[in-house]
């Protein structure tokens, strides 16, 4: 492993001619909040749709069939898990105008409590539908099953799709996901879209909304073909696009602290790179080892043409293995992703407060945040070596005519508790409030603020998965 | 996060009874379309085997034909019905009935939908032999098809409940 390149000075690199020009101010599209209720209007409005087309399928007769509200109830949960289930790709597939208003990990916190039901709603509808047509049948459920998998088309498949998303499901059960390593999980849980793909015939096929109805069947489909479209698009396509745009290179890998390192990168067109201060992209170094998992780590400044720099914490294996990439090294980026930006601001002034290595995003959102918004900024840290990027905020507030507090101390000891909060900040109900650090730091502060009066919109966060 | 349920509701309401409406507009066209030979996995079948029995030579009863109610044209007492669905397990089945004074003079099969080719088959060859026996035994009362259990239940409950609307004892 090569010893990194280390130099003193400017937090970037010297020469490439570039280090006195301002910052390129990208245009950075705005969050539009108004889209985002578009399409949760647009994803009630199916759910109702999918319901009322299960509804319209059955008729009295059928229900008062022997096995008939079995079937029924089988076809309701299946339909409306199925719909769930394309809900939930949406949520990852990273549309961009929604990432901009919820942020990656508010789509992904939506992501992860939905899931428990298109998962149990499917399981549900199998047993159903056996259950019903055994008792239709009047046959055993067993023998039933047999059947249904045997002499119905594509049941099996599907069954087997069914399988696989609750393997799924069950690793990513809490308990037994924080056994695995979070490329395992990642990797196993990509084959979500081989799950759904297998179980779409069946639905066409045999779903009584969709058998002899050309017209539901169409829109069915089509829902799905745009789906897997933008899941295409968002998560492959335009990643590949801007990493070929960009061309990004590790220009150095610097450390910052103990187990802290800042790689700095260099790529073309930069200036055009749609990045507001706070967010973070998913970086792919592509060297050996490395090349097949992408991590997210926040930019902890602006991008300054030709350079990009991020700052990481060796929390992990991986990002402990960051310290011995070599400059040359190409890159390649998703996002940017993250609706903790400026854009997000309701009031003329804010307070940042970071735990840890919270502080990387809140550098470069503070450098992002307009020069009159007087901050004030909370930094909590266990040692004060831990205290990486101190100098650059430290400058940064001062240009700003802001004040700086440092917390030291062990996690329980130095909290931010409602004395230093009512204390440090008089104005916190008319200033917007940026936490960003670990899940259970973030955790803690918001529910802080909000017990002190401070409105949800007032309230922006990024937590950082560890 | 309470003004996003409303959003979620709100669309909820909206789709559900968007769908319902445009069902009910729809309605005949959609019922056709579900008995229609076009849609995959759903196929229409008349009974066209099966000797016709000569009990009642004048009528004009075609095997297949699927009308609802045509009590004039079969002229003297004649009247038909339709049974109720049926769902046998592997499919669906609907039957109308034909009736005079106290004889059933015709059974056709409306609808017949299955879910897969093998019962497909397995109904359309006992529908025949179901539809002899019923005229043979001018009721519901019948052996039924040995390896058909399924669709002679449906096929039995179908026609009694269409006698029950003709209140044919």
């Amino acid at each position: 492993m090569s010893a990194p390149t280390v130099r003193s000075g400017s937090a970037w690199p010297m020469g490439r001619g570039s280090r006195h020009t301002t910052p390129g101010r990208p245009r950075v599209p705005l969050p539009r909040p108004a889209l985002a209720r578009t399409a949760l209007l647009v994803a009630g409005v199916g759910l109702g749709a999918t319901t009322a087309l299960t509804l319209t399928a059955e008729t009295a007769s059928q229900f008062t069939a022997p096995g008939g509200p079995a079937t029924f109830a089988g076809n309701l949960t299946g339909m409306i898990g199925t719909y769930l289930a394309l809900v939930m790709v949406l949520l990852v597939s990273r549309i961009p105008a929604i990432e901009r208003v919820l942020g990656q990990d508010g789509l992904v916190r939506w992501h992860r409590r939905l899931a428990p039901w298109p998962i149990s709603l499917l399981a549900a509808h199998a047993l159903f539908i056996t259950v019903g047509f055994a008792q239709a049948a009047r046959a055993g459920l067993w023998h039933e099953a047999g059947i249904l998998l045997t002499r119905f088309p594509d049941v099996l498949i599907a069954t087997i799709g069914l399988g696989i998303m609750c393997l799924i499901g069950v690793i990513s059960l809490r308990a037994i996901r924080s056994r695995l390593s979070r490329e395992t999980w990642w990797m196993v849980h990509l084959y979500m879209y081989l799950a759904l793909a297998l179980s779409f015939a069946h639905v066409i096929v045999l779903g009584p909304s969709f058998v002899g109805h050309p017209l539901t069947r169409l829109v069915w489909s089509l829902a799905w073909a745009g789906t897997a479209g933008l899941v295409i698009a968002y998560r492959f396509g335009l990643p590949v696009a801007r990493s070929l745009r960009h061309r990004l290179v590790v220009e150095e890998v610097r450390p910052e602290g103990p187990g802290v390192v800042s790689v700095i990168c260099s790529g073309r067109d930069l200036d055009k790179l749609p990045v507001a201060g706070g967010q973070f992209m998913l970086w792919r170094f592509l060297s050996r080892g490395r090349w097949w998992q992408a991590h997210p780590f926040s930019l902890s400044a602006l991008p300054r043409p030709p350079y990009v720099r991020l700052t990481v914490k060796a929390v992990g294996d991986y990002s402990a293995a960051l310290a011995g990439l070599r400059p040359g090294t190409p890159v390649m980026v998703e996002g940017p992703y993250g609706a903790f930006t400026r854009h997000a601001q309701v009031w003329p002034r804010a307070v940042l407060v970071a735990g840890g290595i919270g502080i990387t995003a809140l550098r470069s959102l503070l450098e992002d945040l307009p020069r009159n918004c007087s901050p004030i900024v909370l930094l909590r840290a266990s040692r004060r070596e831990d205290l990486v990027l101190g100098p650059e905020v430290s400058e940064l507030v001062k240009n700003r005519r802001g004040q700086l507090h440092v917390l030291l101390g062990h996690r329980e000891q130095a909290s931010i508790d409602e004395r230093d909060l009512r204390r440090l900040v008089p104005d916190l109900h008319r200033r917007d409030v940026f936490i960003c650090g670990p899940e259970g730091f973030v955790a803690s502060i918001v529910d802080l603020v909000k017990s002190l009066g401070v409105r949800d919109e007032a309230i922006h966060h990024e937590a950082f998965a560890l | 996060m309470k003004r996003a349920a409303w959003y979620l509701v709100a669309g909820a309401v909206a789709g559900f009874a968007g769908v319902l409406g445009f069902h009910g507009r729809g309605a005949p066209a959609a019922q056709s379309a579900a008995a229609g030979p076009g849609a995959a996995g759903a196929t229409q079948a008349g009974s066209s085997a099966g000797p016709s029995p000569a009990s009642q030579p004048g009528q004009a009863s075609q095997p297949g034909q699927a009308s609802h109610s045509s009590p004039a044209a079969a002229g003297g007492g004649a009247h038909s019905a339709a049974g109720a669905t049926e769902q046998f397990g592997y499919g669906q089945l609907t039957v109308d009935v034909t009736v005079s004074g106290s004889r059933i003079t015709n059974v056709t099969v409306a609808v017949l939908r299955t879910l897969d080719p093998t019962s497909q088959r397995l109904s359309t060859q006992a529908i025949p032999m179901l539809r002899s026996q019923v005229l043979a035994a001018d009721g519901a009362q019948i052996d039924g098809v040995s390896g058909a259990t399924f669709t002679s239940q449906a096929y039995v409950n179908s026609v009694q409940a269409a006698l029950d609307k003709l209140h044919f004892k």
